[in-house]
Order: structure tokens, then C-alpha cells, then sequence
């Protein structure tokens, strides 16, 4: 069953297409990759689709309701959390305010509910730090809790965007490139959690361009260029393809053109 | 009485100082009409008074209005970046003192209005009706503190912080900044209303002139030497500030000097903005970790999973 289909988006900023009636669909508990050379695309597609930029055309259902157009707030209310290429963390809270910011529905966070619901916002509140607690010690980031999150180094920060995604129990989430930066064994085993939580029922849409990554843990891709998806299939099929070597690691406009 | 007098100020300053520290040190909206908002407080205290209302039902309207003026504002103003914010707010306070001047019949125009003192009828003496002043207005400083500190030590503030920080990143994560910003907005006009209506009080005459632009700048250097987004260092800043500000004007008369210290403090603020913002750009009190009491529970949660 397709948890999100997106359905011939086209976005354009001022005269330069981005995309061009891109269409493809994501089954509910898999990994759904992206790959393209740079500027094909598929950061715009994330964040259009998530409302972060003002769609042109085009629909997308998530849960087979229609989320076109929604506001970033609203997406993530619907259950779809995003993450960042270069992580968004706010610096000068600690790496534990940064993933508690994540919670859904936290009484805490209404004007109301903190002035005069404080005890049952605690008691949220202590929930919340267990489950932050089990985060950051899966992403080796234990250590650093109550720092500030601009005391952490890139890799770091990288991991802890991550990590403030997994906060929100989300139904699916947008990531983009979540092993740029992290070292290989710590990447890889990020990427085991999330085929874990697939497992379990998470949806996942992301764009990565470690190939190997994706061949092992993805379970379908789409290649995107110049904002047309020119590839869609298996890992396997797709990075054996020819085209996906011409396109992809020869020489990109003439493939373009000649598909 | 000159030192009551000087209390009393200090308080009003710190309010205002408190309540620009809650728009820009914990939700970093850039407001330079705090003026606007304070004479806002003044004159609903003024006109409110006058109608025969007692003088906490007009503290509170006091609060109401300018707040209620705070979020009309901050509908349309709140959308644009923090520069522009700047530059409407700016306006608002002069469109508001103009407005001011020109509906004689609601504000008195520039005749002002004359407000009873809330000790007035006691029969005090002027020592003791400035005593009382000075208890009353640190009251309400105090009141107010703790609230604050209530309010921002929690998942609450956290949401306000995490906006100054990065607002995107604050609509990925499932909160509407802009809904935030407005109660940061509305807030620190309430607590500026509250200042503008003690201060309507005490000093018992109001007119359009006591309002001008130049009170905003104050209450900025104020906050910028005090320290952003520390409780203690609003009040701090108020107190230094206006302490330098009357301390020129004594020496004024004591030292003789080839030049007016009085005029010479505006210099020596400038310089002292410039050095701070070189050296100590957080002021003279730190920004501290939020205390929601999770950086409390996390210890305890790890102390406890690691001896199973």
C-alpha cells in the first residue's frame, strides 16, 4: 500500500524549472531512495512536497488524504517529520531541549498548559526524557545532553537532526542525506535503525548518494535529472543500468538529452 | 525622596526592559516601538481613571490594550524578517504618539491628561506616598520576574528560544512559529502596558512628549548591557542604566568640568554599546539553560539504567 504518492509536482524558482511533474509513490514500511547527480532536484522535492516551498502544480496524499499545499507544521502534524541536509539544531539549547523540542502534542508547549498544567506537562516531560535518553545513547551523543547543541561538532549535529526526527513517532519521514558527515560505521548503523523501524511500520523517503547504503538497505529507488525522474526500480536494477552510469557518474546533459 | 524617585524609575525601566527581553532575548522579534506600547499602558490607565474605575481594573486594562494593540500589530508585522519587523514597529510608535496627539477628545491631545495618584486620598505624607510608590512598583517588578521566569522555564519557553534560534526548523517540528511569536508579542506589550500605567500614576500628568522614540533606544541599551535573555540581567541593565543617567546629571552640578557630563553619558554609552557588543556581546549576565527539569531527569534516568 503507497503511504505518500505524489502526483506530477512541478516547482520552479523564478525562471529555472526544478522540477518538472515529478510523480512517485512510497509503500507504507520501506525505504525509498533518491539519487541524482547534485541540482537534479531531490532536496526541492522533499521540501515542496513537506511545504516548505509553495507547490506549482501538482497533488500529494499522504495516507490517501490530500496534504497539498499544508504548511510544514500541519505536515508534521499528519505524521511526517523532516530533516535537514545541513542540520537545523538550535545552538544555543542543549542537545536535550533540541530533541525534546520534537515531541508531539507536549501540553507544555501551549501558553496555557505551561503556566497552569505543570504538573501534568512534568509528567509528560519525564516520559519524553527516557525516550531522548534511549535516542542519544543509540546515536553515541549521551555524553553531551545537557550541552549546547552548537558546542557539537558537524558529524554530531548531523546525528542529532536524526535524532530529533525519531523524537516524533512520525508515520514517515524525509531525510536528506542522513549519513553525510558520519563516520562509516556509525552511518551504517544508523541505517540499521532505520531499516529496524521500517520493519516496524515507518515509511522512509530519502536522498542519499552512497550507493552502497542504498543497495543494501533501500527498497526502491528513483533517479532523478534535471527534474524528471529518469530511473525508478529496484536498487539493484537501477544502479546497473546504464543509463544510471552515464547519467550519474559520466557525463550528465548529453543523457539527459538523449533519453 | 530623590533616591525613592530614582527607585521608582528604575522599576519602571525594568519592566520595560523585562518585557523587551521576552520579544527579543528569549523570541528574538527586533521591537523599536516599546514606546508605543508604553504610552499605549499610560494613557489606557489615564483615560480608564478618569471614568471612575478602580485603580487595579485600570492596571489591568492597562495590560489588556496595549496587549490587545501588540497582537493586531503583530498580525501583518510578524510575517516579515527580523529587520523589517524593526522598521514597522519603529512606526507604530510614532503613528500611535500622533494618533495620541491628534484625538483631543479621548487623550487630551498635547494638554495631556492629570491622573490621581492611586495614594492620593490616604492622607500620607509626601514621604510616605513616595515609600509607598516604591513598594508598590518593586511589587509588581517582583510579581513579575517570578512569572516570567514561570513561564519561560518551561517546554513553553523552549518553543520561544528554539523560534529565535531557528524558526524553520521550528515549523518542521510540528509548531507554528508565527502563533508563538504573537503571545511573545502580546506578552511583552501587556508588561510594557503595566510600566506605562504605573509610571501614568506616579507621575500623575501625561502628555504625548514623555513618549518619544528616544525611551525605546533606553530601554534597548538597557537590555544589551544587562544581558539578553537572563531574568537577572533585564533588571540589572535598568538599574546601571538609569543609575549612570542620574548620576551625570548630579555631577553635573559637583564637577567642574570643561563639558556637560550630562550630555557627555550619551558619548559614553555609545562607546560602552560599541565595547560591549565587541567583547561581551551576551551582556553582563549570561544566557543559562532552560531549568524545565528534564536536565534533571535525564541524570536520573541514566543513573538508574546503568546500575540495572
Amino acid at each position: 500500500m503507497a503511504i505518500l504518492v505524489i502526483n506530477e509536482v512541478s516547482k520552479s524558482f523564478g525562471s529555472l524549472q526544478v522540477l518538472k511533474k515529478i510523480s512517485l509513490e512510497v509503500q507504507a514500511g520501506t525505504i525509498t531512495g533518491l539519487v541524482g547527480p547534485n541540482g537534479s532536484g531531490k532536496s526541492t522535492l522533499l521540501s515542496t512536497v513537506f511545504g516548505l516551498h509553495k507547490i506549482d502544480g501538482g497533488s500529494v496524499y499522504f495516507q490517501d488524504q490530500p496534504v497539498t499545499g499544508l504548511p510544514p507544521h500541519r505536515m508534521y502534524q499528519k505524521g511526517i517529520a523532516f530533516s535537514f541536509q545541513i542540520p537545523r539544531l538550535f545552538f544555543q539549547l542543549t542537545v536535550l531541549d533540541n530533541l525534546l523540542m520534537a515531541a508531539r502534542e507536549h501540553i507544555g508547549t501551549k501558553f496555557y498548559g505551561a503556566l497552569f498544567l505543570r504538573h501534568r506537562w512534568q509528567q509528560q516531560e519525564t516520559q519524553l526524557v527516557k525516550k531522548a535518553g534511549e535516542i542519544l545513547k543509540m546515536l553515541n551523543l549521551f555524553k553531551l545532553v545537557n550541552h549546547k547543541a552548537g558546542e557539537l561538532s558537524g558529524g554530531q549535529r548531523k546525528l542529532l537532526e536524526i535524532g530529533r526526527v525519531l523524537m516524533s513517532d512520525p508515520a514517515m519521514i524525509f531525510l536528506d542525506e542522513p549519513a553525510a558527515g558520519v563516520n562509516p560505521v556509525l552511518s551504517r548503523e544508523i541505517y540499521q535503525k532505520l531499516h529496524l523501524l521500517c520493519q516496524k511500520g515507518l515509511s522512509i523517503l530519502l536522498v542519499e548518494h552512497k550507493l552502497e547504503m542504498l543497495l543494501d538497505f533501500a527498497d526502491y529507488v528513483y533517479m532523478m535529472d534535471s527534474g524528471q525522474i529518469l530511473l525508478a526500480g529496484k536498487p539493484q536494477a537501477v544502479i546497473s543500468d546504464p543509463l544510471f552510469y552515464q547519467v550519474y557518474i559520466g557525463e550528465t546533459k548529453n543523457a539527459a538529452v538523449s533519453s | 525622596m530623590y533616591l525613592m524617585d530614582t527607585l521608582v524609575f528604575i522599576s519602571i525601566f525594568a519592566l520595560l526592559s523585562m518585557s523587551l527581553n521576552v520579544e527579543y532575548g528569549y523570541t528574538g522579534l527586533a521591537n523599536f516601538g516599546k514606546v508605543a506600547f508604553f504610552m499605549a499602558g499610560a494613557y489606557t490607565y489615564a483615560i480608564t481613571i478618569s471614568l471612575g474605575l478602580p485603580f487595579y481594573i485600570s492596571l489591568i486594562m492597562a495590560a489588556l490594550i496595549p496587549a490587545l494593540i501588540g497582537g493586531l500589530v503583530s498580525l501583518p508585522a510578524l510575517r516579515l524578517r527580523e529587520d523589517y519587523l524593526a522598521i514597522v514597529t519603529l512606526a507604530i510608535g510614532e503613528i500611535l504618539r500622533i494618533f495620541v496627539k491628534a484625538e483631543q477628545w479621548l487623550t487630551g491631545g498635547v494638554w495631556g491628561i492629570a491622573i490621581p495618584s492611586i495614594f492620593g486620598g490616604l492622607g500620607l505624607s509626601i514621604e510616605m506616598m513616595a515609600l509607598a510608590n516604591v513598594l508598590f512598583s518593586w511589587g509588581i517588578v517582583i510579581i513579575i520576574f517570578v512569572l516570567l521566569r514561570l513561564i519561560i522555564n518551561t517546554p513553553y519557553g523552549r518553543v520561544l528560544l528554539s523560534i529565535r534560534e531557528d524558526d524553520i526548523a521550528v515549523k518542521t517540528l510540528g509548531k507554528n512559529p508565527i502563533l508563538y511569536k504573537a503571545q511573545a508579542f502580546m506578552l511583552g506589550s501587556a508588561i510594557a502596558g503595566i510600566a506605562g500605567g504605573f509610571f501614568a500614576q506616579y507621575i500623575r500628568y501625561i502628555d504625548p512628549y514623555m513618549f518619544l522614540p528616544l525611551l525605546t533606544f533606553t530601554v534597548w541599551v538597557m537590555l544589551i548591557l544587562g544581558g539578553t535573555a537572563n531574568h537577572w540581567g533585564a533588571v540589572a541593565g535598568a538599574m546601571i542604566v538609569e543609575m549612570f543617567n542620574r548620576g551625570s546629571r548630579i555631577a553635573k552640578d559637583y564637577l567642574v568640568l570643561p563639558f556637560d557630563p550630562h550630555n557627555v553619558q550619551f558619548i559614553l554609552f555609545g562607546i560602552l554599546i560599541i565595547l560591549f557588543l565587541l567583547y561581551r556581546p551576551y551582556g553582563l549576565f549570561r544566557e543559562k539553560p532552560l531549568k524545565t527539569g528534564a536536565e534533571v531527569e535525564i541524570l536520573k534516568w541514566q543513573s538508574s539504567s546503568s546500575t540495572k
